[in-house]
């Protein structure tokens, strides 16, 4: 079978999986009604100041997983949900960032700047219709990108790459985000150090579980979900609570301006439409790098077109910052941008890249049969590579959403502003429940729950003295991946301790993580 | 001595007292194959290899965390360690009550064994509803800073609401702490 054929099969098993009811005598796949709940669920999450994409794909999928098992069949309905909350998500972000200057998502901060301004001067519904119309472009212009380069760079990696530049590559990946996340180089290699220490933990090849002690607790080591729920939801909740102890709680926003206001003409599409260009590219790079998030491509993106903007600005014309809608589109393509090209690293080599990225790992991890990385878009000389056929059921499932974004997303989200209005200090606590219930679920036992209040409070700490969780969570799921790459390498080249630094490639790559390092040191400390 | 450190010199370090215990206490100590080790007349990579190297960029980290701090560096205040001991004995209590409120509950009304009873409504309900009800209530009303009877509504409606959730449409599923007793 060649790659067409493959795409073909992963385009229809999106469509004939397990059928979830029929409509007008058309059989309608449980894939395609959990594309649809997903991207709903994304946008109402989205829209809610105090939830984000991430935390409430964390959520969900412990409870997909009960839902659905851990078969193939499986595969698509999972992923189709998680990615249908990604996307929802960043578009669900600017509503309130318009309506009532309160970004629902980080990325979606940029947002505030001109679109409550817009919506102050009546012009809330054109705020939101610029809004969903970058964000829905960057975000399909980002997919394009995903499926032309994903495949491409897998098979570069299988075509160049042996075990030792492997090994290396897995170490550029974590330098790079250890370096670039968070602004300090030391606490990125201490929160990177500790999450390769958290993988080793009753792992090896010893048949003593190493590191634990002989602690049975931890013979069986700390179960992957529990300690990234644990790290990234749980040390969230805890410090917002706290701030909201500290700061006392904010009263419940009004909106600036009912959901009312002009037509987006035709012309002032036209008018929009580089800046979009731009910032569409501008996210597309930087989702594709690992480790960068969607808020620095929101910040790039308003940059950069805030200084094309004034150059092109008549008197007439509205500054940034006073209402601009190129500033709204700027951001919001940029920050839509991500969400598609963060699945290159994650789809052509098994490295995640942001949070969210992190949890699609994982829900492929919990599901099985599936294993991001080269392997993936290897097509055989005989039969059928059923890995490639999910990829292309992937890349589906994510037009069949940015479909739904383009044809219903904008009038939903005009629909979701009243999720502004939850209050937070109910929100958290609740989410923290549900969180340990969908951790105890899983593993059926409250030592679970304990585990992840422990690496919550793990979070907790990190986030006040100001480490990124994010290197600890990625070292944490490519920790066991790097050290298996390091001993096939090791024993493939006959015992050779500089592995890593006589094969030309692997040399370079240890060159660059090293480079990333210093140069991310030499800028000014923030 | 210490006085004059801010938040960033200490979280060094710690990152770097952390690491050495590692290196030279934990992995000698918890672990028997070195860096490298032989086997069969070949040489492959020990398992203290994989934590030794934790370590290291632990360290590195710390030192350049000591070399180059924040300008504007954040730190734990005693206000924190404060909220985080809230924190951990909000929770443990409310677990206890989860662990305990059902067994305790069941045998004042019948003589049915909890275990047997774990996956019987209402009572498989009694532990997961009377905990989780305590630790929203308790955590919305540290936010409020009142105590408040919607506070206790919100926390009851939630859990029964998760409680449900689950346990109607999975037979094998197991609140907790039904998997533990």
């Amino acid at each position: 079978m060649g790659i067409w054929d493959h795409a073909v099969m992963g385009f229809m098993s999106v469509f004939s999986g397990p059928e979830a009811f029929t409509l007008l005598g058309i059989s309608v796949s449980v894939t395609l009604v959990m594309i649809l709940i997903g991207f709903l669920m994304g946008i109402t999450v989205g829209a809610t100041p105090g939830l984000a994409g991430p935390m409430a794909m964390a959520i969900a999928l412990p409870i997909l997983i009960s839902i659905f098992g851990f078969s193939q069949d499986a595969f698509l309905p999972v992923m189709g949900f998680l990615i249908g909350i990604m996307k929802g998500a960043t578009l669900g972000g600017s509503v309130p960032a318009i309506l009532f200057n309160t970004p629902g998502t980080p990325d979606a901060y940029m947002t505030t700047l001109d679109g409550y301004p817009m919506a102050q001067k009546g012009q809330a519904k054109k705020a939101l219709k610029v809004a969903h119309l970058s964000s829905v472009s960057g975000d399909t212009f980002s997919d394009v990108v995903l499926v032309l380069c994903a495949p491409f760079l897998a098979v570069l990696v299988e075509s160049y790459l042996d075990l030792p530049e492997k090994a290396a590559l897995l170490i550029l990946s974590l330098a790079f985000i250890a370096a670039v996340i968070g602004g300090s180089v030391g606490k990125g290699l201490i929160s990177m150090g500790l999450g390769l220490l958290a993988a080793m933990i009753a792992t090896g090849e010893d048949f003593y579980p190493r590191l634990t002690m002989g602690s049975p607790a931890l013979a069986e080591g700390f179960p992957i979900a529990t300690a990234i729920l644990g790290v990234l939801i749980l040390g969230e909740v805890f410090k917002s609570i706290e701030d909201m102890i500290r700061s006392g709680i904010q009263s419940a926003p009004r909106p600036a301006a009912t959901v009312a206001g002009d037509r987006l003409s035709f012309a002032e599409i036209r008018r929009l439409a580089p800046h979009i260009g731009r910032s569409s590219v501008i996210g597309t790079i930087i989702g594709a790098l690992p480790g960068i998030g969607s808020t620095l491509a929101a910040t790039l993106g308003y940059t950069f077109a805030r200084a094309r903007y004034d150059n092109k600005r008549s008197a007439s014309d509205p500054r940034f910052g006073e209402g601009a809608p190129e500033g709204i589109a700027a951001t919001e393509a940029a920050n839509s941008a991500v969400s598609g090209a963060n699945l290159i690293p994650v789809l052509s080599l098994g490295i995640p890249g942001n949070a969210a990225a992190v949890f699609l790992i994982l829900g492929m991890e919990s599901i099985g049969g599936f294993n991001p990385g080269p392997a993936v878009f290897r097509v055989p000389s005989d039969g059928f590579n059923p890995e490639l056929i999910m990829a292309f059921g992937l890349f589906t499932a994510m037009f069949l959403t940015n479909g739904l974004n383009w044809t219903i997303g904008g009038v939903f989200m005009r629909a979701v502003g009243v999720m502004a209005r939850v209050p937070k200090e109910v929100l958290l606590p609740v989410v923290l429940l549900l969180t340990l219930t969908a951790i105890y679920v899983q593993e059926n036992t409250m030592a679970a729950m304990w585990i992840a209040v422990g690496f919550g409070m793990l979070g907790y700490i990190m986030r006040r003295v100001g480490m990124s969780p994010l290197p600890f969570v990625i070292a944490f799921i490519l920790g066991g991946k790097l050290e298996e790459t390091a001993r096939q390498a090791f024993a493939a080249t006959g015992g050779d301790p500089f592995f890593l630094f006589t094969h030309p490639i692997a040399a370079a790559f240890m060159v660059m993580s090293l480079a990333v390092i210093v140069f991310n040191l030499r800028k000014p400390s923030p | 001595m210490f006085k004059h450190l801010t938040g960033d010199k200490w979280l060094s370090l710690t990152a770097v007292i952390a690491a050495l215990l590692l290196i030279f206490v934990w992995v000698p100590l918890d672990i028997d194959t070195g860096l490298v080790e032989k086997v069969r007349r070949q040489i492959r990579l020990g398992d203290s290899l994989g934590p030794v190297t934790a370590g290291v960029v632990i360290l590195l980290g710390g030192i350049l965390t000591w070399m180059r701090p924040s300008a504007d560096p954040q730190s734990l205040s005693v206000d924190n360690l404060k909220w985080m001991a809230t924190l951990a004995v909000t929770i443990a209590v409310a677990f206890i009550v989860m662990r305990f409120a059902g067994p305790l509950i069941t045998s004042l009304f019948t003589d049915t064994p909890y275990r047997a009873l774990r996956a019987t409504p209402p009572w498989n309900y009694i532990g997961y509803i009377a905990g989780g009800a305590l630790l929203v209530a308790t955590l919305i009303s540290l936010a409020r800073r009142k105590v408040s009877l919607s506070a206790a509504l919100v926390g009851i409606i939630a859990s029964l609401v998760f409680a449900l959730l689950y346990d109607l449409p999975f037979d094998d599923l197991q609140l907790p702490p039904n998997g533990d007793v």
